[in-house]
């Protein structure tokens, strides 16, 4: 095993070996070890081939921000392999492997890269038209997105809200200062890590000649965060977005937290970046900080004999670090001609070790199998991007390369953040942040551990201040003159393979191709070559094509800039957004019952109603014969739905008349008056009946999915009339049954004895309160659905004791109760419209001949000038009744209503009724076609056209006798 | 956004109102007076006046938001600027 | 003879999610009456159905007189609540609009009869709302309930931000509702108000988000008891 001493290894247990597989073969590995680590420590360095062109890759970054260690796991594929925590037994499979990992079958497709070309894929499969249908089942097969488990069974994903003063993004040594800072001034703070371990670069990187300062500072940072009481930390926690306001939302385990933050710093960090050169993808070429982090995180030894490629003086500490660690390191490449820190250069030559100011690697070339980095070829740097001819070769396994740092700036820019790219320092800085977002350590760019820690308080002390705590200026965060970022870290090859963008094989030449098709613009470009798109999302390849794109265009690399970052940072789990749902239904207080009685439900917006007793597929027979019980004898329905609303005060009336098409002022107490509604365009948008309790008290019921629309809109118009009246939703409040049939009196005289039934005591669209088996009622008289009927609206709380009741006592009159369907069917049978159902979104009170429920005297009611002006023009649709012969196709709702070849209206309800005996329905047909008698050609299922006739609404009981008995 | 009764909350909690909008007389505008505040909005760049309501209490109010920037300058109850009662005059052609 | 909610006209919206939990009459009305185990229960995390104890409201430019005249002492801001000597609870949620809480000590009889003498005043702005009707009445208890609510709920409900006594008109898993924090000297209680038709629903939802505290449905024994101790 390849693994070195303590104290390297922070995160592993060497205590707990674990066993599990990769690509067939048994592993062993620490708790604490990611998949890829494992796999290092073992010597294996391959772990996927490349998305296009099948190129062998090992790891790059150890951090999770690269496509080359994609993985497949039994349930899930696209698994980060330096990222995802090994378990005992886990099955880890390579993915995008055509054979084995080992011999890939597609590894020539790469010989075959300059038939590829950038845009390789829009250019060559999309025409002729049709064609790249035949070509994506293969080329997607080719392309290796993992294999889903079908038959995975989802686990438990949940949200919660999290609260705090500020929230800090990172405990890197800035977050962790910063937090500490705001902590000890009293703010609530919460520290957000995406790792395990809390410490960001300090857990991996050295920051100094002394190997241990960097790991004594963190463990005395970290100690102080873990024991503040303001403090609460989230760790192996990743922010994936910012919102406004500070909303950010943390992934931890199964759970995503909404943060709401009054405050935040961002100190994300930054993202060491790679040196193009060909080769620059084998396995054993990896970021200076990757093998940093196998070395200090996991005690894995990353190779046996290395080179060290940079841009900064960073790679001199890493030098270091490795020679400590027993790796012979062959030499160190500095791009640049001098070092920046006195001494340096020095101590890494006393190790013994050469140094190369002003060279870079040219190229990396392979082992004969091709699957590892064997040597370098070291050329000196004579311009941008260009190198002299004479070459020397160095061997090893081992190259560690750092072009320099890119902010972490995806969460900033989602804030309105604007990336600027300063020439001097060849790197980009962050700008124009929202005031309740922050930013400090390397993110800001700082990069001595001195400034980046007083940046950390500085960014602090800021922050408190806006949160009123109290807070001292911090000096010594200023940005010095340092350079950490190479300006050029890029070298064309001849024979290209320098990549760009490892996730989707990108070299040099496709960024530069593609401006050279025209495509200018960073955000085009990124279309066309699909630089960024891959997992990494441009981590690594951002500044390198900003480089590319400004140099190749002529442009500045802060006009070119980067593409737009969007959420989510990192790949995110639909589970996780989907989480647990809140999915809220409603239920009537008579909703057991039902379930008894063998109700079948539907929804009725977020209701849950009977449709009718009985078995779903005994739909039609239920309803006819429930139908027919209420023609003949009598049933209940349940109508607590309907929405009600209380109108009280001395402007009750006056509310009505302005909101309602109608007059009410005049309106008897003890009388209801249907109450239609539109709106100011004129369209309908519901009714209800308004029942006048007293002279100031009127009782309004809604349509269920209406009212909540009209309660709204009635307080905001009273919100600017000022009328004296209250308005009050008690929908809820009330639960009400129809008891309705011409037996219906019968029962009711049984259970109710306060009130007088008789037609002359209690006529026909009267309003009682009373009371029914004991407990207080509203009675009113309605004919929605065309017989003696009582509507009986009752304090919820008593809902199920009137059901009982009721039905008790319609025992001897064979009462029975009837549903939803059944009910739509009788007063379709009484041509009442349903609003919404039989309206739409154009349906004015002309169209449903309803100029009877106008008020035109009135001063006002919304809507009023617009209905006016709609009367004032021709009609060009009606409503209409028709029928069809029993037997004849039944259309459905929606089906069309023709005039020759145009289309003039369209079905809103259609049923067979036994009472009538034919197919009854409503639609709208052409104004000329509307005329009782009249045919109306209705296309139905399957193109047939059926000549349907209009007739006069009602289709039953035309004399309304049976409802006023 | 802060509701003036409520605090602040999540945005989620409201209800869009709409633009406030001065509605002309309707008795005795243009016809296409009528139809432009019926139908039109202004969908202005810059600060907007618009109604919302916190669902949760049915609270209506109004905001002042920046469309550019969807800042929300202030929110107010509207009594602050509907302060008296508001009359329709009956319309001449039906006394 | 047991007790059954049968022989009550008066029916809580989830009667029938209480199972054969054994039941309890406080004046004329049935509760869950809970078990012996039931005050350690509270202290971790609680569900009791309180949905059968009067409450009522009252809103109008004159109910803050109305009330004062009936002996109540009313919060001085909107979203505030005064709990009474007698052990009602008073909420304001508006200017002009309150809602009363009837007390566990006497079954909520003194808030029944307000209710009952109500009458409408065709002089008086002062409008009866049936609270007991249109919202079901939950009380959660015990140490978790912050971070129970942030599972449920998009407003602080942290004890720096919620006080004793502070109320919050918001969604409670997606239902509108009304929280007070009703706490006493050894116990945390939110009293928590939502729609009646969705009572079943949140009963469901909130057990839900219980579990990871171990929170389980309890009876009203054992809240009582600590009322009456904390009042003592």
């Amino acid at each position: 095993m390849n693994r070195l001493p303590a104290p390297m290894g922070l995160l592993i247990d060497r205590n707990k070996p674990l066993t599990f597989s990769f690509d067939g073969t048994t592993c062993q590995g620490f708790a604490g070890d990611t998949i890829a680590s494992a796999l290092a420590a073992d010597s294996r360095w391959l772990l996927s081939r490349s998305f296009k062109y099948h190129r062998p890759r090992g790891p790059l970054t150890m951090a999770g921000q690269d496509a080359n260690t994609l993985v497949q796991l039994p349930d899930e594929p696209n698994v980060l392999a330096d990222e995802h925590q090994l378990q005992a037994g886990l099955n880890v499979t390579p993915q995008n492997v055509n054979g084995t990992l080992e011999k890939d079958r597609d590894a020539h497709l790469g010989k075959f890269s300059k038939f590829m070309p950038v845009g390789f894929y829009y250019r060559a499969f999309y025409k002729p038209k049709g064609m790249w249908k035949r070509w994506e089942p293969l080329i997607r097969k080719k392309a290796g997105l993992g294999v889903l488990n079908l038959t995975f069974e989802p686990t438990y994903h949940d949200k919660a809200y999290l609260f705090c003063d500020l929230a800090v993004i990172g405990s890197g040594p800035a977050g962790l200062s910063a937090a500490l800072y705001a902590a000890n001034a009293g703010a609530k703070v919460l520290l957000i890590e995406q790792n395990p371990l809390l410490g960001g670069s300090l857990t991996y990187a050295r920051f100094s000649l002394n190997a241990n300062a960097a790991m004594g500072l963190r463990e005395e940072l970290v100690g102080a965060v873990r024991d503040h009481a303001n403090i609460h930390i989230l760790d192996s926690a990743i922010c994936n977005a910012w919102f406004a306001d500070n909303y950010l939302p943390v992934i931890q385990g199964n759970r995503m937290y909404k943060v709401r933050a009054k405050q935040c710093i961002v100190a994300s960090g930054s993202f060491d970046q790679p040196v193009i050169f060909r080769n620059n993808d084998l396995p054993g070429v990896m970021l200076t900080s990757a093998a940093q982090r196998l070395m200090r995180l996991y005690a894995v030894k990353p190779g046996q004999r290395a080179v060290v490629l940079t841009g900064n003086d960073d790679g001199y500490l890493a030098a270091l670090d490795l020679h400590e660690q027993g790796v012979e390191v062959a030499a160190v490449v500095d791009m640049r001609e001098r070092v920046d820190t006195a001494g340096l250069a020095a101590a890494v030559q006393a190790k013994g070790i050469p140094c190369h100011a002003g060279h870079t690697v040219y190229e990396a070339i392979a082992r004969k199998n091709a699957r590892h980095i064997a040597s370098v070829d070291v050329r000196r740097i004579t311009g941008q991007g260009k190198v002299a001819d004479s070459s020397t070769r160095i061997d090893c396994d081992l190259l560690c390369m750092s072009a320099g740092y890119m902010p972490v700036y995806q969460l900033l820019c989602q804030a309105g953040g604007s990336l600027r790219y300063a020439d001097e320092h060849a790197a980009f800085s962050i700008q124009n942040l929202p005031k309740i977002l922050r930013i400090a350590g390397s993110v800001n760019g700082r990069h001595d551990l001195q400034r980046v820690l007083a940046d950390g308080q500085r960014a602090a002390a800021e922050a408190l201040a806006d949160l009123g705590l109290e807070s001292t200026r911090v000096e010594g965060a200023d940005k010095d003159d340092s350079k950490v970022n190479f300006p050029w870290p890029i070298f064309a090859h001849p024979q290209g393979k320098e990549f760009v963008d490892f996730d989707e094989d990108l070299q040099i030449k496709d960024i530069v191709n593609a401006t050279r098709h025209g495509y200018r613009d960073v955000q085009l470009v990124k279309r066309f070559s699909t630089v960024g798109m891959g997992p990494s999302q441009g981590r690594h390849s951002a500044l390198p094509t900003a480089r590319l794109v400004a140099d190749a265009t002529g442009r500045s690399v802060s006009d070119t800039g980067v593409t737009t970052a969007r959420p989510p940072f990192s790949a995110e789990k639909l589970a996780h957004v989907a989480g647990r749902a809140f999915d809220p239904y409603r239920q009537t207080a008579m909703h057991r019952r039902h379930v008894e009685l063998g109700a079948k439900l539907m929804p009725a917006g977020v209701w849950q109603r009977p449709a009718f007793y009985g078995k779903a597929e005994d739909r039609e027979a239920c309803m006819q014969a429930e139908a027919h019980h209420v023609r003949e004898k009598v049933g209940l329905i349940d109508v607590s739905t309907l929405g009600g609303l209380d109108v009280r005060g001395p402007d009750a009336a006056e509310l009505l008349e302005r909101m309602y098409t109608f007059g009410f002022k005049k309106l008897p107490v003890g009388r209801t008056r249907y109450a239609l509604m539109t709106a100011e365009d004129g369209v309908v948008i519901d009714d209800g009946v308004a029942c006048r309790l007293g002279e100031q008290h009127f009782y309004v019921s809604a349509t269920t999915s209406g009212v909540d629309r009209v309660y709204r809109s009635m307080l905001k118009w009273n919100a600017q009339w000022r009328l004296n009246v209250d308005i009050a939703n008690v929908s809820a409040a009330f639960a009400a049954v129809n008891l309705a049939g011409p037996l219906s009196r019968q029962v009711l005289e049984k259970v109710c004895t306060d009130v007088d039934l008789s037609s002359e005591g209690f006529p026909y669209l009267g309003v009682r309160e009373g009371s029914v088996a004991g407990v207080p009622v509203r009675l009113m008289r309605v004919g929605f659905v065309g017989e003696l009927g009582y509507e009986i609206h009752v304090p919820a709380r008593f809902g199920e004791h009137l059901w009982d009741a009721l039905m008790d006592a319609g025992k001897a009159q064979d009462i029975r109760p009837f549903g939803v369907e059944t009910q739509r069917l009788l007063r379709l049978e009484k041509g009442h419209v349903i609003i919404s159902q039989d309206t739409d979104g154009m349906s004015h009170p002309t169209e449903l001949d309803m100029g009877w429920a106008i008020g035109r005297k009135k001063p006002f009611f919304v809507g009023k000038r617009t209905i006016e002006i709609l009367e004032s023009q021709p009609l060009k649709r009606k409503l209409v009744g028709f029928t069809l012969p029993k037997g004849s196709a039944k259309p459905l709702e929606g089906h069309l209503v023709l005039k020759g070849p145009d289309i003039s209206g369209n079905v809103t309800s259609c049923e067979y009724s036994e009472t009538v005996g034919a197919i009854i329905g409503m639609a709208y047909a052409g104004a000329d076609q509307a005329t009782p008698g009249m045919q109306i050609p209705i296309r139905v299922e399957g193109g047939e056209i059926v000549q349907a006739t209009v007739v006069k609404l009602p289709f039953y009981d035309p004399e309304s006798q049976r409802q006023e008995l | 956004m802060t509701c003036p009764l409520n605090g602040p909350r999540n945005i989620s909690e409201f209800t869009y109102g709409g633009e406030l909008k001065q509605m002309p007389d309707p008795n005795t505008c243009s016809v296409a007076e009528w139809a432009d505040y019926v139908f039109n909005s202004e969908n202005r760049l810059g600060v907007v006046t618009e109604w919302w309501m916190h669902t949760a209490s049915s609270y209506w109010f109004l905001a002042e938001r920046h469309t550019g920037s969807d800042e929300i300058l202030r929110t107010f109850d509207p009594s602050e600027l509907f302060n008296q009662r508001i009359d329709f005059a009956v319309p001449e052609a039906a006394q | 003879m047991s007790l059954s909610i049968h022989h009550h006209a008066e029916r809580s919206p989830i009667y029938e999610l209480h199972g054969n939990a054994a039941l309890t009459l406080l004046g004329e009305r049935l509760f869950v009456a809970g078990s012996q185990s039931d005050s350690e229960q509270l202290q971790c995390c609680a569900l009791i159905d309180l949905s059968n104890l009067p409450r009522v409201g009252f809103r109008g430019t004159d109910s803050a007189t109305y009330l004062q005249r009936e002996g109540y002492q009313l919060p001085d801001a909107p979203n505030r609540a005064v709990v009474q000597a007698s052990g009602e609870s008073l909420l304001r949620l508006s200017q002009t609009e309150y809602f009363l809480l009837g007390s566990l000590h006497d079954g909520g009889a003194r808030i029944a009869s307000e209710e009952a003498s109500w009458h409408y005043d065709e002089g008086q702005a002062n409008y009866l709302l049936p609270r007991q009707d249109s919202h079901a009445w939950f009380a959660l208890t015990g140490a978790y309930l912050p971070k129970l609510f942030a599972k449920v709920c998009g407003v602080d409900l942290r004890a720096e931000a919620f006080s004793v006594d502070a109320v919050v008109q918001t969604s409670v898993a997606r239902v509108n509702a009304i929280v007070v924090n009703a706490g006493i000297a050894d116990l945390p209680i939110f009293h928590l108000l939502c729609d009646r038709a969705s009572a079943h629903y949140l009963w469901g939802a909130l057990l839900d988000a219980m579990e990871e505290f171990d929170g389980k449905p309890a009876g009203i024994g054992s809240l009582l008891d600590s009322a009456t101790s904390a009042a003592g």
